[in-house]
């Protein structure tokens, strides 16, 4: 399981490599709990359907994510355009 | 280069500015009809006047831009940032022409493939918008790009099992992307993760066919374009001894002692420019002379090493080697700047005095050899008459230096601009106070030292727009550069809301880069911790970024101030602001400084530092451990014996020591010389050439005697 909840809620951690099949749970995680927090520190790659799903919710984010390309070009994305 | 064309590039170089400046405000508020009309017409007058002088590459430009701009005019499409970007792009490229031609007279060779790059087909020009975009959010990394990428996945792709992001994120040397919505997301209880909606933007470093390759078997609409043509402005190789020659450089920079850091540097970058000039590359040599600059004053290596060996590695240097960063490019290159006719006018009458001055004295000389009595008299006279005029022809020459910030400051908004979208914040930027005027030296060296505190600000300083609001603040950061004149200094802050400096921070650093020991940081109170930031070694990025992390602290910003004869003064607010304030003298040209005697030789301390003059009996120097203290006002100080730290011999005075005490930097010591001279205004000159960066010394001067003054930098001395 790479996307849980952290004990006493509010927290999403998305952990390791996330593949394409993590991106519906995390969303219903994150339209169960609208103002949820995303941990993505230990994240090591996500599938664009999780990046998908991130862009469009604009979760508060906790960061950075450990690998340097989520890092770098996915998480502007998801924090605010740069447009 | 001609009269007629010299006006060219004048009025060239302020209607750019102008255009600039206007489009950049237009980006605040598009519907400012008036700005918009006078950014037309900057254009205009500018497309007109390179068809007349016969340039027409840039005609072509210009006429592109004008024609983006009057369809905004016409309110048949709206004024986008896109559509401002580009044309900022297109002044981008005349300034590169106004340098080339104010170097050699024309346009250089490959102006016309530059232009049709920029004034493609309409498809084209679509293609160039995004291109654009792009390279303005990312202008360092684009410097380095050959291809931009644009690739909007099919909606079915990831269902068909493909995945765009990892694709693009793994593409071969990438430099930048991003990742924006198709269209925007909709009600999220409907969002369907796996249609895919997304408009993948990105540089690379690699040739277009690798890309291809690359992306090959993924479906959408992609759109690879290339950024440079290398193989037009590639040179042949340079000759061997030249290569050699910058080889032997290198190794002179590699060396990497701290020691006359800025005479290897000067040396290395002035032998390899003359090698290039020798062998006709004029162009390579002045990248490497800008390159030199940059080194200089960034205190680093880096830019020369990095520029010489683009040279020796890269088969297309020139296309490469070119610093992009706006910022950079323009810095070296020597301007005319209008003068008053009036300041010329005073010069003139000026002059005139001073011949008649000229004439009187030769016949008091006359006079001297005849031994006429009265000749005393007479020759104070003419000195006193000699001396007025010498103080107003300085006056005059110094008016006519002295030019407004605005020249500086200018550059500002542009790059806050770029800076904050590279780093995805929102600033607002505030210039104050840009008609205050300075020496031009003053206005010129301040570009380096500001561009450090406005990137600090934003990269450091300023907080993502998400922070803010969860702080309370508004999502949008003020950036503050305020310019002021207080008596014969020029006062500029620069302040930022964001999130101050966080004090416990400096302590950690301070401490894990033994700037410090424990037991000091203790006794430390706030504005002493803060200052730490100063100190060399010091940075307090936890990582390095394309903005900020070039290697350069702050130190480099109070020793180029320094330099010059002012200070900074750093305070900052946890939570509110952070705000660097730069204390400049008006001019540079008049130095006071205190003559002295140490070892038989004569020196000079500038007057700013020393706090007091003091006799004081042999007895009261004492010796604690090794080191010689003398106890002034129920303080101690350091005493440092003058001639023997420059080496000479001290002649012995058994009835007391002469002590000099002076203090920079908040450090305080005694200099003990033989005897106090005189105090005298003098202009100071910098050292030069090999002895430049010398530690310990300021400057020189000559003494009426005709011998060398060398006036000694007490901040080092007393390190």
């Amino acid at each position: 399981m790479t996307v849980r909840t952290a004990a006493g809620g509010g927290c999403i951690e998305l952990v390791g490599a996330c593949p394409s099949e993590d991106a519906e749970p995390l969303l219903q995680l994150l339209l169960a709990d609208r103002g949820a927090t995303v941990d993505w520190r230990e994240c090591q790659s996500a599938h664009t359907a999780v990046v998908q799903v991130l862009m469009a919710v604009k979760p508060e984010l906790i960061g950075p994510p450990a690998e340097a390309g989520l890092k770098d070009w996915v998480a502007p994305a998801i924090t605010g355009s740069p447009e | 280069m001609n009269e007629f064309l010299q006006q060219f590039v004048i009025e060239s170089r302020e209607l750019v500015d102008a255009a600039s400046d206007g489009l950049l405000a237009l980006e605040q508020s598009p519907q400012d009809t008036p700005r918009l009309d006078e950014v037309f017409r900057a254009f205009h007058t500018l497309k007109g006047s390179a068809a007349i002088v016969g340039f027409p590459p840039m005609e072509a430009v210009m006429h592109a831009a004008e024609e983006a701009l009057s369809a905004a005019r016409a309110g048949r499409v709206s004024l986008s940032s896109a559509r401002i970007g580009l044309c900022l792009s297109h002044l981008d490229q005349v300034t590169d022409w106004l340098d080339a031609i104010e170097r050699s007279g024309e346009l250089p060779r490959e102006a016309d493939s530059q232009a049709d790059r920029l004034v493609a087909n309409p498809a084209e020009r679509a293609a160039a918008a995004w291109v654009a975009g792009i390279v303005t959010r990312h202008r360092a990394a684009s410097t380095r790009a050959r291809s931009a990428i644009r690739f909007v996945p099919g909606p079915d792709s990831l269902y068909q099992g493909q995945d765009p992001v990892a694709r693009m994120t793994s593409l071969p040397g990438l430099l930048a992307l991003e990742l924006t919505a198709h269209e925007p997301w909709g009600a999220l209880d409907t969002l369907d993760p796996f249609r895919c909606n997304l408009v993948l933007t990105a540089l690379s470093a690699a040739p277009v066919a690798d890309l291809h390759v690359h992306l090959e078997g993924h479906t959408g609409n992609c759109a690879i374009v290339p950024m440079a043509t290398p193989s037009e402005e590639s040179g042949h190789a340079l000759p061997s001894p030249v290569a050699a020659m910058i080889e032997a450089q290198r190794a002179l920079l590699a060396e990497g002692s701290t020691q006359a850091f800025a005479g290897r540097v000067g040396s290395a970058g002035a032998s390899a420019a003359n090698a290039l000039r020798f062998c006709g590359r004029i162009e390579l040599a002045d990248r490497i002379s800008r390159a030199t600059a940059q080194s200089l004053v960034a205190l680093s290596v880096q830019p020369l090493e990095e520029a010489l060996a683009q040279l020796l590695t890269d088969e297309s240097p020139t296309e490469r080697a070119a610093p992009a960063d706006s910022a950079r490019a323009p810095e070296t290159v020597a301007r005319t700047f209008r003068i008053d006719a009036e300041q010329v006018d005073a010069l003139v009458r000026l002059a005139g005095e001073l011949t008649v001055v000229n004439n009187a004295i030769g016949h008091v000389a006359k006079l001297a050899q005849a031994g006429d009595p009265s000749l005393a008299e007479l020759l104070k006279d003419r000195h006193g008459a000699l001396e007025h005029l010498v103080g107003e022809l300085r006056r005059s020459v110094l008016r006519m230096r002295v030019r407004p910030l605005r020249a500086v400051l200018q550059r500002f908004p542009r790059l806050v601009r770029e800076m904050s979208a590279n780093l995805g914040k929102s600033v607002k930027l505030i210039i104050e106070g840009d008609e205050t005027e300075a020496d031009k030296v003053i206005v010129e060296m301040l570009f380096e030292p500001l561009l450090h505190l406005v990137r600090n600000a934003i990269d450091h300083g300023v907080e993502s727009a998400r922070e803010r609001a969860a702080a309370g603040k508004a999502r949008t950061a003020r950036l503050l550069i305020k310019a002021q004149r207080n008596v014969d200094e020029v006062i500029i802050e620069v302040s930022d809301d964001g999130a101050g400096i966080d004090l416990a921070r400096v302590r950690e650093v301070a401490l894990s880069r033994s700037l410090i020991t424990e037991e000091q940081l203790l006794t430390l109170t706030e504005a002493e911790t803060l200052d730490l930031i100063f100190a060399p070694g010091f940075s307090t990025a936890a990582r390095v970024t394309e903005i900020s992390g070039r290697g350069v602290g702050m130190d480099a910003v109070r020793r180029a101030v320094q330099r010059v004869g002012g200070h900074v003064a750093i305070r900052s607010v946890a939570g509110q602001e952070t705000a660097v304030t730069l204390s400049l003298p008006f001019s540079v040209m008049l130095t006071h400084v205190m003559l002295v005697e140490a070892g038989g030789q004569m020196f000079g301390l500038p007057l700013e530092a020393i706090i007091e003059t003091t006799r004081v009996p042999q007895a009261a120097i004492r010796r604690v451990g090794a080191a010689p203290v003398v106890v002034l006002r129920n303080r101690s100080l350091p005493v440092i014996d003058l001639a023997a730290v420059l080496g000479m011999e001290a002649p012995v005075d058994d009835d007391g020591a002469t002590l000099v005490v002076a203090a920079a930097n908040g450090q305080c010591g005694a200099f003990r010389v033989d005897r106090i001279v005189e105090r005298l205004d003098l202009i100071l000159k910098p050292l030069e050439g090999l002895l430049a960066g010398t530690p310990g010394i300021m400057g020189t001067t000559l003494l009426g005697d005709g011998r060398v003054l060398l006036v000694l930098d007490i901040a080092e001395m007393l390190q």
